[in-house]
C-alpha cells in the first residue's frame, strides 16, 4: 500500500496535476455556489476538457471539481439559504441562522474545517478499504457483477426521496432502455436505430449527462426560478472566519463521529451524501444535551459541523464501490465511471493492477482537494461569493453555450446537438413532473455493463439462470437487491390495504 | 383533472409500450435464434420491467386519489414558459447555423440573442458579454489547443 501511496503522491504532486486540482476546486466551488447547479453539472461541464488530457489528470481535475462543488453548495446554503446540491440542505438548517446572526464567516469556517476533517478521515478510510475490497472483488464473477449492479440500481431508487420510489425505478429503466440503442456489441445487430447511421454507435453518455443535468437545470431555473438570488444592492457581511478554542472543542467530537458515519453511508450503493448529512444531523441532535437540542435549527455549531463532515466523508466513501467494483453508487460517481470508460479504463478490481497511477492519484488528489479548499478557497470566500450576484442572463447563456459546444467538440456532429436539445426538453418536463434524474444516468451507464456481464454469465452456465442462486455470494447480493426493491413495494401494498 | 404523478406514469406507460413493440421486432441473426440470450432478450426484459413499474405507479395514483388529489402542478408563469420555449428554439437555430455560418458568427449571435431573451436590453452589455467571450474562446481552442472549430461552410 505504501508503494501505491507514493505512486499516487508522485502523480498528484506533478505541477500540472496540482494546477488541475486547484483549478478544479475553484471551478467546482464557483458552479456549486450557483443555486440549482450541483456537482454532476459541474463535472459534466468539465468532461470535454478532460478528454484532451491524460486519464490521471482528468480524474484529478474531476475530483477537485467534485469537492469544490460540495463546498460551493455549502456556501450558498449558509449565505443565502439556497443549497446548490441536495447534500448540503442539512447544512442550511443551522448555517443560515448563523449567517443571519452576523456569523457567516464563522459558519463558513466551520463548514470548511468540518469538510476538511470529513474528507481527510474519508480519504484515510478509503486508503484502507479500497485495496482490501479490490483484492476480495478479484474473485467476483460475471453473475456477481450482475447481482451487484441490480443492487446498485434498486438501492439508488429505494434511497430516493420519500414517495418517489416508483418514479426513480421508471427513470432507471428509462436509462437502461437508452443504453440499448445502437449496434449490439455481441452480435452486431442494430437496435432502435430506425435506419439512422448517427445512432449506430449508440447515444453518448456525455450527451445524456449534459442534457439531463446542465441544460435541463439551467432551463428549469429560467422556467421556475424558485431559487433565491442574493441582493446585489446589499453587500454580503461575512465577518470573522476565526474559531475560538471553546468552539473547536465543541465541534470536534461531532466532526469525528459524523465523518465515520458519513463514510460508511457513502460506501453503500445509492445512499450518498444527502442521506449521510441528514443522518449525521439527526444523530448529533439526539446525542446533544437537552439544552443544546433546542438550539438545533437556530444556529447550533454542532448542527452545522455534523452534516458538513458527513457529506464530505460520504463523497469519499462513494469512491470505494467505483474504484474497487466498477459500480457507481451515486449520480456523481456514475458520471465519473462514464468518463473513465471513455478514456478506455475499466474501473473495477483490475484497476489497481492495470492503472495504479489512476487509482492512487484519485485517492491522493481527494486529500489535496481538501487542503486546497481549506487554504485557498476559504480566505477567498468573500470574493467567490460575488458569483451569487452574477446576472442570471449571463449565467444561463454561458451554461447553455458550454454544454452545447462541449458535446460538439467531442463528436463534431450537429446531430448530437439536436438530440441533446430534445433530451433537455424531455428532462425538463420530467423534472417538472418531479422525476429524479440521477437514476436515469446510473441506469444508462450500467446498462451496457449489465448486458455484457449477464450474457457472459449465461454463457458460462449454458443458459441456466441458476447461476444467480448457485453461489452463496451471488444469492446473498441478489436477495439483498430483492429486499431493497421489496421494501417500498411492501409499504405501497400496506397503503393499498389500509385504503381498501 | 390529471395530477402530475398520473401524467408522468402515463407518459412512461406509453414510452415503454412503444419500446416493447420495437423490442419484439429486433431482427435476430440466424445463429442467435437458438441462443439463450440474444440481442432482443435484454431489451425485452427492460420493456417488461418498465411496463410493470409504470402500471404500479398508475395503480398507486388510483389508490392515492381516494385520499387526496395528489401532487399539484408547479406554479409557472406564462412569461417563463415563453422564455424557455424561445431559448430551446434558439439552441435549435444555433445548432442548425453552426456549420454553415461558422463558430464565431453563430456563437456571437446565439449569446447576444440569448441575453436579449433573458431580459438584457443594454446593447453594450449584449455585445461585450458575447463577442469578446467568443473570440477569446475561439483563440484558446484554435491557436492554443489546436482544436478545429468550424469556420463556416458558406465562406470557405
Amino acid at each position: 500500500m505504501l508503494d501505491g501511496i507514493l505512486l499516487g503522491l508522485s502523480t498528484a504532486l506533478q505541477w500540472q496535476n496540482l494546477l488541475y486540482v486547484i483549478a478544479g476546486c475553484f471551478v467546482g466551488t464557483f458552479i456549486g455556489m450557483l443555486p440549482g447547479l450541483g456537482p454532476i453539472t459541474a463535472i459534466a461541464l468539465m468532461i470535454p476538457i478532460t478528454y484532451s488530457i491524460d486519464p490521471s489528470s482528468g480524474m484529478i481535475l474531476m475530483a477537485g471539481v467534485y469537492y469544490g462543488a460540495i463546498f460551493g453548495g455549502s456556501t450558498s446554503s449558509i449565505l443565502i439559504n439556497a443549497p446548490g446540491v441536495a447534500g448540503t440542505v442539512a447544512s442550511s438548517f443551522d448555517g443560515y441562522p448563523l449567517a443571519k446572526q452576523g456569523m457567516a464567516g464563522k459558519a463558513l469556517a466551520i463548514a470548511a474545517w468540518a469538510s476538511f476533517t470529513g474528507g481527510t478521515i474519508g480519504a484515510l478510510l478509503l486508503m484502507l478499504a479500497a485495496p482490501t475490497l479490490a483484492k476480495v472483488s478479484l474473485s467476483f464473477q460475471s453473475a456477481d457483477y450482475v447481482a451487484l449492479m441490480c443492487l446498485g440500481l434498486t438501492a439508488i431508487a429505494a434511497f430516493s426521496n420519500k414517495g418517489t420510489f416508483l418514479k426513480a425505478m421508471m427513470m432507471t429503466v428509462f436509462g437502461l432502455t437508452l443504453s440499448s440503442v445502437g449496434i449490439d456489441p455481441s452480435s452486431g445487430t442494430e437496435r432502435f436505430t430506425f435506419g439512422n447511421t448517427d445512432l449506430l454507435d449508440g447515444i453518448s453518455f456525455l450527451l445524456i449527462a449534459m442534457s439531463t443535468f446542465a441544460l435541463a437545470e439551467a432551463l428549469r431555473n429560467v422556467l421556475k426560478p424558485e431559487v433565491k438570488q442574493a441582493n446585489s444592492e446589499q453587500p454580503m457581511q461575512i465577518g470573522s472566519i476565526r474559531l475560538s478554542k471553546a468552539e473547536v472543542k465543541e465541534i470536534s467530537p461531532a466532526i469525528g463521529r459524523s465523518s465515520i458515519l458519513g463514510f460508511i453511508i457513502g460506501v453503500l450503493p445509492g445512499a450518498g451524501a444527502t442521506i449521510a448529512s441528514f443522518m449525521a444531523y439527526a444523530a448529533e441532535r439526539n446525542l446533544a444535551p437537552k439544552a443544546l437540542q433546542e438550539k438545533f435549527g437556530k444556529g447550533a455549531l454542532r448542527g452545522l459541523a455534523a452534516p458538513e463532515s458527513a457529506n464530505n466523508a460520504a463523497c469519499t466513501g462513494s469512491f470505494v464501490p467505483l474504484l474497487t467494483l466498477g459500480i457507481p453508487g451515486s449520480g456523481t460517481t456514475a458520471i465519473m465511471l462514464g468518463a473513465l470508460i471513455a478514456y478506455g479504463i475499466q474501473p473495477g478490481p483490475m484497476l489497481m493492477q492495470d492503472n495504479p497511477d489512476v487509482f492512487w492519484a484519485v485517492i491522493i488528489s481527494m486529500y489535496l482537494g481538501n487542503i486546497v479548499l481549506l487554504i485557498l478557497n476559504l480566505p477567498l470566500i468573500p470574493y467567490l461569493a460575488r458569483v451569487l450576484i452574477m446576472p442570471k442572463a449571463i449565467l444561463t447563456m454561458m451554461i447553455l453555450f458550454f454544454s452545447l459546444i462541449g458535446v460538439y467538440l467531442v463528436s463534431f456532429n450537429t446531430f448530437d446537438l439536436f438530440m441533446m436539445i430534445g433530451f433537455a426538453l424531455i428532462a425538463l418536463i420530467l423534472r417538472l413532473l418531479a422525476f429524479p434524474m440521477a437514476p436515469l444516468l446510473l441506469g444508462f451507464i450500467l446498462g451496457d455493463m449489465i448486458e455484457s456481464n449477464f450474457r457472459r454469465a449465461m454463457m458460462t452456465s449454458d443458459g441456466s439462470l441458476s447461476i444467480f442462486w448457485d453461489k452463496p455470494l451471488t444469492l446473498g447480493i441478489m436477495l439483498l437487491a430483492i429486499v431493497v426493491l421489496a421494501m417500498p413495494l411492501l409499504s405501497f401494498l400496506r397503503l393499498r390495504k389500509t385504503v381498501m | 383533472m390529471l395530477n402530475r404523478d398520473t401524467l408522468g406514469a402515463l407518459i412512461f406507460l406509453a414510452f415503454f409500450t412503444a419500446y416493447a413493440v420495437f423490442a419484439w421486432q429486433i431482427p435476430l441473426l440466424p445463429f442467435e435464434e437458438m441462443d439463450a440470450v440474444n440481442s432482443a432478450s435484454i431489451p425485452k426484459v427492460y420493456a417488461v420491467l418498465g411496463l410493470i413499474f409504470s402500471l404500479l405507479a398508475l395503480l398507486a395514483q388510483a389508490i392515492k386519489r381516494q385520499h387526496s388529489s395528489g401532487a399539484g402542478w408547479p406554479d409557472i408563469n406564462r412569461r417563463s414558459i415563453g422564455q424557455t420555449a424561445i431559448l430551446l428554439l434558439l439552441m435549435w437555430v444555433y445548432t442548425a447555423l453552426l456549420e454553415p455560418i461558422g463558430f464565431l458568427l453563430a456563437t456571437s449571435a446565439f449569446l447576444s440573442a440569448g441575453f436579449f431573451i433573458m431580459g438584457e436590453r443594454r446593447w453594450r452589455v449584449l455585445l461585450l458579454a458575447s463577442v469578446p467571450v467568443v473570440v477569446v474562446f475561439w483563440l484558446i481552442m484554435t491557436k492554443l489547443l489546436g482544436i478545429y472549430l468550424v469556420p463556416g461552410e458558406l465562406w470557405s
